[in-house]
């Protein structure tokens, strides 16, 4: 696995490409026209306004993260941009963390003011410096915050990182990919622009392709059903591209007789507002999907395999929205425990017979404790089940999280820095990799495919629908 | 972004691997494309997706979502997977000729 190591400077000093903002600007996309979402003006001065931004977001976690930073050297020792090129000092989580710290210390910190050289206070000068600052916190960080948790101090650099990128997005400094699909879910609901015809359509469909399959033409995927056990979410990557997932989770549902709807509108769980630090787009995005909740009465929101969507929706969303959880949420694994435990469904582990590890998805185990319940299915529903190390909260990133899968820009970094996940994937021998979340689906996948490693990844809902047996009709495969 | 050889012409295409510049999309570029996606053989079926996603996205700029592929081109979802082994956003639409799909994928 040796590759050869990119200049960095190349990734540092890529351009801000506008041509997107342009053309919402040109076709007056509304959330753009109403400045709801923000577009790059060259004729401002953006300094300022960050450092005006800046000065409303502080607050005592960022703060903290930004005066704790001893600069003792530990997040160097666990973060996968730096084990895959130690040579790199950009590359160590403190670092990326100082290149907001020192504009901080320049002008709202006593350090700044009495002892500047020691503490390296400096502000950007101009437009360019601040791109630099954007490849930084959105090129060289995926925010799985494993640093942070090996931080002796408890800084968060993912807060760091995550805060710049809010600041950044408010001035249209961002990457075109960030900017799309931030557009896309401002405009539709949901971040790959799928229309309702299409996401009714494609619901219809699976019906039909779950009924076949059980042998029950009048089974029926509800839309809008009121007064259900639970609301179900996903994420839009399942309708537009991989609707197997939502046949998936229909037949199991099916066979342990649950009372489950789709809402017509909210129903995508993704946030694009963690990734683009925008919590006015976290806060939308969110109250969509409680809003549907309350509105048809569910009992609970269930979330399908998703990261960041898990994070968003279960956890930071009610901040966003300043909303009431008053409806609880839960993954869909801790739907899947309840009906194996409950013996609403059944399995049989036979059926899938290949050695099969998990990774553990930054946002559900370090960021949302969701460890045990994966590995109490995969051991129920698989014949060989071997462990990842390191694991839980302390796995390493599959190298497309924190948005990076949508800023191609960066992609041959990540591929560089992947070689860490590459080798501990290599390590359990495994044929498939078994992930809770799609984002993590396609960071593997690609991985996968630049190392050329013999493996399949696969989901959750995957392995528990081919272990699913179906009582009044034989199994399928 | 770098030029690569595709189908006898030098073509920009992104760190994915997807090509820049539409217009010289031709069926040569595409039976290159199809190479970088593990797919040795364009059959029948696969031109038949892959004009059908190119049409698509030339008449409402973008791509088109995978209920119409099934339908309009009467495939199974599992035959897709089976022709473009990293499915329809990165493989089919790949070689399409599309730019890479938005979003998490």
């Amino acid at each position: 696995m040796i590759e050869k190591s990119i200049n960095i400077e190349d990734v540092l000093s890529l351009p801000l490409d506008p041509k997107e903002q342009k053309k919402a600007v040109e076709e007056k996309v509304p959330c753009v026209a109403e400045g709801r979402l923000k577009v790059y003006d060259p004729n401002t001065n953006n300094v300022k306004k960050f450092l005006e931004l800046l000065q409303s977001r502080l607050n005592r976690s960022v703060v903290g993260s930004m005066t704790a930073c001893v600069h003792c050297g530990m997040c160097s020792e666990v973060c996968h941009y730096v084990l895959a090129r130690p040579h790199d000092p950009t590359m160590v989580p403190a670092y990326k963390g100082d290149q907001i710290r020192r504009i901080f210390k320049k002008h709202f910190d006593w350090t700044g003011r009495i002892i500047p050289w020691w503490v390296h206070a400096g502000s950007p000068k101009n437009d360019e410096d601040m791109n630099r600052l954007k490849n930084i916190v959105f090129g060289t960080c995926t925010g799985c915050r494993r640093c942070t948790l090996n931080c002796p101090m408890g800084v968060d650099t993912a807060i760091l990182v995550r805060l710049t990128r809010g600041l950044l997005t408010e001035l249209g400094i961002v990457p075109e990919g960030v900017f799309v699909v931030s557009k896309d879910q401002w405009e539709t609901g949901n971040q790959m622009g799928v229309t309702e015809d299409e996401y009714l359509e494609t619901l219809e469909w699976m019906s039909e392709e779950v009924g076949e399959e059980i042998g029950d033409p009048t089974f029926k995927i509800h839309v809008d059903k009121e007064d259900c056990d639970f609301m179900y979410t996903i994420n839009p990557r399942e309708v537009k591209y991989d609707p197997r997932s939502i046949g998936h989770a229909a037949k199991i549902f099916y066979a342990a007789g649950e009372s489950w709807t789709m809402p017509r509108w909210g129903w995508d769980m993704t946030n694009f507002g963690l990734f683009s630090g925008d919590d006015k787009l976290g806060a939308f995005v969110a109250k969509n999907l409680y809003e549907a909740a309350k509105k048809l009465r569910a009992k609970r929101i269930v979330i399908s395999e998703c990261g960041h969507g898990y994070r968003s929706t279960r956890w930071e969303g009610y901040n966003w929205a300043k909303y009431s959880q008053d409806i609880s949420s839960e993954s869909v694994l801790v739907t899947l425990i309840r009906y194996i435990s409950q013996g609403r469904i059944k399995v049989d582990p036979s059926k899938n017979s290949l050695p099969v590890t998990f990774h553990d998805s930054c946002n559900i185990a370090r960021s949302g404790d969701l460890t045990e319940e994966p590995r109490w299915i995969l051991k129920r529903v698989c014949t060989d089940f071997r462990e990842m190390f390191p694991n839980r909260a302390d796995n390493f990133c599959c190298t497309g999280g924190g948005g990076a899968l949508s800023m191609v820009e960066y992609k041959p970094l990540r591929m560089e820095v992947a070689k860490i996940k590459a080798q501990q994937l290599i390590d359990t021998g495994a044929k498939q990799v078994c992930t809770i979340c799609h984002n993590c689906v396609d960071g593997l996948g690609d991985l996968i495919r630049h190392y050329k490693l013999d493996m399949q990844v696969v989901q959750v809902l995957d392995l528990v629908a081919n272990a699913l047996v179906v009582p009044e009709k034989k199994e399928e495969k | 972004m770098a030029k690569v050889m595709l189908g006898g012409k030098e073509v920009e295409v992104d760190e994915d691997g997807f090509i820049q510049e539409p217009d010289l999309w031709d069926q040569n570029v595409a039976i290159d494309l199809a190479k970088t996606e593990g797919v040795q053989d364009m059959g029948e079926k696969h031109w038949k997706l892959v004009n059908y996603i190119r049409e698509y996205y030339q008449k409402f700029g973008i791509a088109p979502m995978v209920r119409k592929l099934c339908k309009d081109c009467d495939l199974k979802l599992k035959e897709i997977y089976e022709m473009f082994p990293s499915g329809p956003a990165k493989g089919a639409c790949k070689v399409a000729g599309l730019p890479k799909p938005t979003g998490c994928v």
